[in-house]
């Protein structure tokens, strides 16, 4: 479902040089399956989401990206959307004076559109909303706010799931969407994480911890280090990382 | 009495109009404000009235009501462009609303120079609204003064609309007192004209006399609007609070020159001024000056300024979740825009002004 060769990127920051940060993932997500990332602070798994997404701060320099089927290529973050990717950031964005509720629907409906499908009407969108947030603990005062403005972290790692699920998207990518959550916040987010698993929905899970992973039973484990996947494995690689760290595989890319 | 040389041949016409005396006079030897005048150096009004027709236009002014009496003005401006209109007007309309009324001014500006005055009075203890709408047609210039007078504990809502005007020139210049207890609460919203520019001067008597003062623009390629303000404290507890944002397109201008002014005598001024401007291009233009000159020593005063782009980061975040660029921009620039159109308190007033903002960015984008 999702086939990542040999992808090279870097950044070009407004000051300064140019840096590769990734130097050759190789990845592959059947649909149907879920995949966890681990990797140590600043081995590149938040570069590597945003590259799947089309953020422009990033250039692809070698490699490539299928999904579906078909090269991503130069689309547009927009277009990516539409065909089913959704991003949960590690950091997610506040939005001052949009309602979440508002800017959901719209972004809902700009995704139908580009697909050729029909909008969703309004009762029909409301009802959903409900239905999700009462699944994920989040009361409609929460819905009225404006995205992600005032929220605690944790409280954002919740909403960044509640648009998932009003989105359906073909493919999840979930960047620490553990961190800052508490232990019970923790189980409900993994709960919903888990009603979203189907056999044509792929999701890749970037994660430092063993915790969520219990959850969600990942197919597959890798390691990331210094801009690749330097080791793939089953469930028991994250216990072994949890006990060992990620010594051995960072001298193992060096 | 000899042209000055400089005067472009718009001057020359518009000081043969004039009676001979000391407005001619001051015309012909300063000719319009201009660029290098302090408080006009981001809007040049000489250059662009350089090639406008200098014949007589029309200064349509379709009002709510009759006005209560047509008289003269108890005192001349001394500006200029107020003195002007004043000067080139056959009488002044006085209103003198009632209390729980609404009054709409709608000035529109047709090809060719035209010159108004008018005046408001808001007796004391009344409670009224101003809703006054600008547009001038291209190859117009519109010079409006307006004198705006709240009484003792009069409390007045103001509402503002400047149609984008490609090609027109409108100065509206407005005086206020503000006496003792009373309230203005203005709120302008605006779009330019090939040069727009909107100066309000406000005397706060203080004594719980309380202002708030801001407004929202959007300036399309080719417009330039310029919003100044100078509020000066005279009495003891006075409270001043402006917000004004406003966004520039590619191609746009805004100009936002705010002077808070404090007397010696006006201690316990509470008086804030903010503005915040985003540019939404390469080549989008915004100037902004807010002065603070203070004389009192027991003050609160404050002001900020703050120019920027739209965040790339909520711009990615949303399109990440399938917004286009255009329609993400549209809906930052929006909320960015909106904050000093929600503090308009008639949801039906809000309404309309944020309807018409939101047709202006469908425009821009
Ligand atoms: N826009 C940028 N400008 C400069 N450096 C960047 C930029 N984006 C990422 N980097 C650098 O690239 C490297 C990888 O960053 P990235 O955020 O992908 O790490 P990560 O694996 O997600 O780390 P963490 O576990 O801490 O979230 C880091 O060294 C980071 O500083
Ligand atoms: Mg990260």
């Amino acid at each position: 479902m999702l086939e990542i060769k040999n992808l090279h990127a870097r950044v070009n920051p407004e000051e300064g040089e140019a840096k590769a940060i990734l130097k050759g993932v190789d990845l592959t997500v059947p649909a149907g399956e879920v995949h966890a990332i681990m990797g140590p602070n600043g081995c590149g798994k938040s570069t590597l989401s945003y590259v799947l997404a089309g953020h422009e701060g990033y250039e692809v320099t070698d490699g490539s990206v299928s999904f579906l089927g078909e090269e991503m290529g130069e689309l547009e973050p927009e277009e990516r959307a539409a065909k089913g990717l959704f991003l949960s950031f590690q950091y997610p964005v506040e939005i001052p004076g949009v309602p979440t509720l508002t800017f959901l629907k719209e972004a809902a409906n700009a995704q139908l559109k580009a697909r050729g499908e029909g909008e969703i009407s309004a009762p029909e969108f409301m009802k959903f909303a409900r239905e999700n947030a009462a699944k994920l603990g989040i009361s409609s005062e929460m819905l009225k706010r404006p995205v992600n403005v005032g929220f605690s972290g944790g409280e954002k790692k919740r909403m960044e799931i509640f648009q998932a699920m009003m989105l359906s998207p073909k493919f999840l990518i979930l960047d620490e969407t553990d961190s800052g959550l508490d232990i019970d916040a923790l189980r409900v987010v993994a709960d919903g994480v888990n009603a979203l698993r189907s056999p044509e929905r792929g999701m890749l899970v970037i994660t430092h911890y063993q915790r969520l992973l219990e959850y969600l039973k990942p197919d597959v484990v890798h390691v990331m280090a210094d801009g690749r996947i330097v080791k793939t494995g089953g469930p028991e690689l994250a216990l072994e990382l949890e006990a060992e760290g990620y010594e051995k595989f960072t001298g193992a890319a060096a | 009495m000899g042209v000055a040389p400089q005067l472009s041949a718009f001057e020359a016409a518009l000081a043969a109009s004039l009676p001979a005396g000391e407005l001619r006079a001051a015309l012909e030897t300063a000719g319009l404000p201009h660029r290098r005048i302090e408080a006009w150096k981001w809007s040049d009004l000489r250059a662009a009235l350089a090639k406008a027709p200098a014949r007589a236009g029309m200064l349509s002014v379709n009002a709510s009501r009759k006005a209560d009496e047509i008289t003269t003005l108890d005192r001349q401006p001394d500006l200029l462009m107020p003195r002007l209109a004043a000067g080139l007007s056959e009488g002044c309309p006085v209103y003198a609303l009632k209390d729980g009324e609404s009054l709409s001014l709608d000035f529109e500006g047709s090809e060719g120079a035209s010159h108004h005055i008018a005046a408001v009075n808001v007796p004391a203890g009344v409670s009224a609204t101003l809703h006054e709408r600008y547009r001038v047609v291209a190859g117009g210039f519109a010079n409006i003064a307006l004198r705006i007078v709240l009484g003792e504990g009069a409390t007045l809502t103001r509402i503002v609309e400047q149609d984008a005007s490609p090609n027109g020139v409108l100065v509206v210049t407005t005086g206020i007192d503000l006496s003792p207890r009373a309230k203005l609460h203005q709120t302008t919203l605006g779009f330019g004209a090939k040069l727009a520019r909107l100066e309000t001067h406000i005397t706060h008597a203080g004594e719980g006399a309380q202002l708030v003062l801001g407004g929202s623009y959007l300036v399309a390629s080719g417009l330039h609007l310029d919003q100044t303000g100078i509020v000066r404290h005279t009495g003891t507890n006075g409270a001043t609070r402006e917000l004004f944002k406003g966004a520039a397109a590619k191609g746009g201008r805004g100009v936002f020159q705010g002077k808070i002014h404090v007397e010696q005598a006006a201690q316990k001024t509470d008086a804030q001024m903010n503005h915040r401007g985003l540019l939404l291009g390469d080549g989008a233009e915004i100037y902004a000056k807010p002065e603070l000159e203070i004389y009192a020593d027991d003050v609160v005063c404050a002001h900020g300024n703050a120019l920027g782009a739209v965040d790339d980061e909520a711009l990615f975040y949303m399109r990440q979740r399938g917004l286009s660029e255009a329609r993400a921009r549209a809906v930052l620039t929006r909320s960015f825009l909106a904050e000093p159109l929600d503090a308009i308190e008639d949801e039906t007033v809000r309404e309309a002004l944020l309807a018409r903002l939101d047709a202006a960015l469908e425009a821009v984008s």
